[in-house]
């Protein structure tokens, strides 16, 4: 029998190009999940916004754009949602003063958790646990 | 979902009315922003922008409408926002640009 919900640890991959016009299918498919696996409206907004964030991030700070990718893997966990966005290039540092810095600001805002990972590979993971209501 | 603008002056109030709709993102904030500069070419006003059909706005869109505010504030005009969805309000505040601009909702009461 096919189940018609979502199991615990799985994993959608997205793979996008460096490139603008394709951040709102990130988006698309971020609030989608969201949804699926039952996260209120405002969880859904705050889920978006900061996807959202870090492919505008990454689009903004790739080194080589031109014909390039970044990955995006949303794993469902219980109720949680973990977004790993990773571009396979040496990314510059960026801090909290500079204008791309609003951009992180505005994820960790939106989001329970963000880790930041500089190196050969840039990843930034982001985790949103659906809060449930208190009666 | 792309974005929409549509403008509007009024010689009356000496006030540009705006509508924006949609989504502006990264794919669009530039052209929010050389649309809204274009008006203040036209006449030196404030602006007043209506979000109430306006879904989504990133980062590089609330660049794009500093950018334009800084403009305006050379001639001691004002931007106000209205209608801001819950979330997109939040964005603003997070961003300390609620001190910024002047957010209103429909009634004309700061959000």
């Amino acid at each position: 029998m096919t189940s018609t919900t979502p199991h615990n640890q799985d994993s959608i991959v997205l793979s996008l190009p460096i490139n603008p016009a394709y951040v709102s299918a990130a988006r698309l498919t971020a609030s989608s999940i969201a949804n699926r696996i039952g996260f209120g409206i405002d969880e859904i907004e705050d889920v978006k916004m900061a996807v959202s964030e870090a492919c505008t991030f990454v689009i903004r700070n790739a080194p080589n754009a031109e014909g390039g990718l970044f990955k995006i893997v949303f794993t469902v966990k219980n109720e949680t949602i973990e977004i790993m966005i990773e571009c396979q290039q040496s990314f510059p540092k960026i801090t909290p003063e500079e204008e791309l810095g609003q951009a992180l600001m505005i994820i960790k805002n939106f989001t329970d958790e963000l880790i930041i990972s500089y190196g050969e590979t840039f990843s930034a993971k982001l985790i949103k646990t659906h809060k449930r209501l208190e009666l | 979902m792309d974005y929409k603008l549509v403008s509007d002056y009024s010689d009356d109030l000496k006030k540009w009315k705006v509508t924006v709709s949609g989504e502006i993102d990264l794919f669009s904030s530039g052209d929010l922003k050389k649309a809204l500069l274009a008006l203040i070419e036209k006449h030196k006003a404030d602006i007043v922008i209506d979000c109430s059909s306006l879904d989504y706005i990133d980062s590089t869109a609330l660049g794009a409408l500093v950018t334009v505010l800084k403009n305006v504030k050379e001639y001691d005009g004002e931007v106000f926002i209205e209608n801001l969805k819950p979330a997109l309000a939040r964005l603003f505040k997070i961003t300390k640009l609620d001190q910024a601009f002047t957010l209103t909702t429909k009634g004309g009461e700061s959000n």
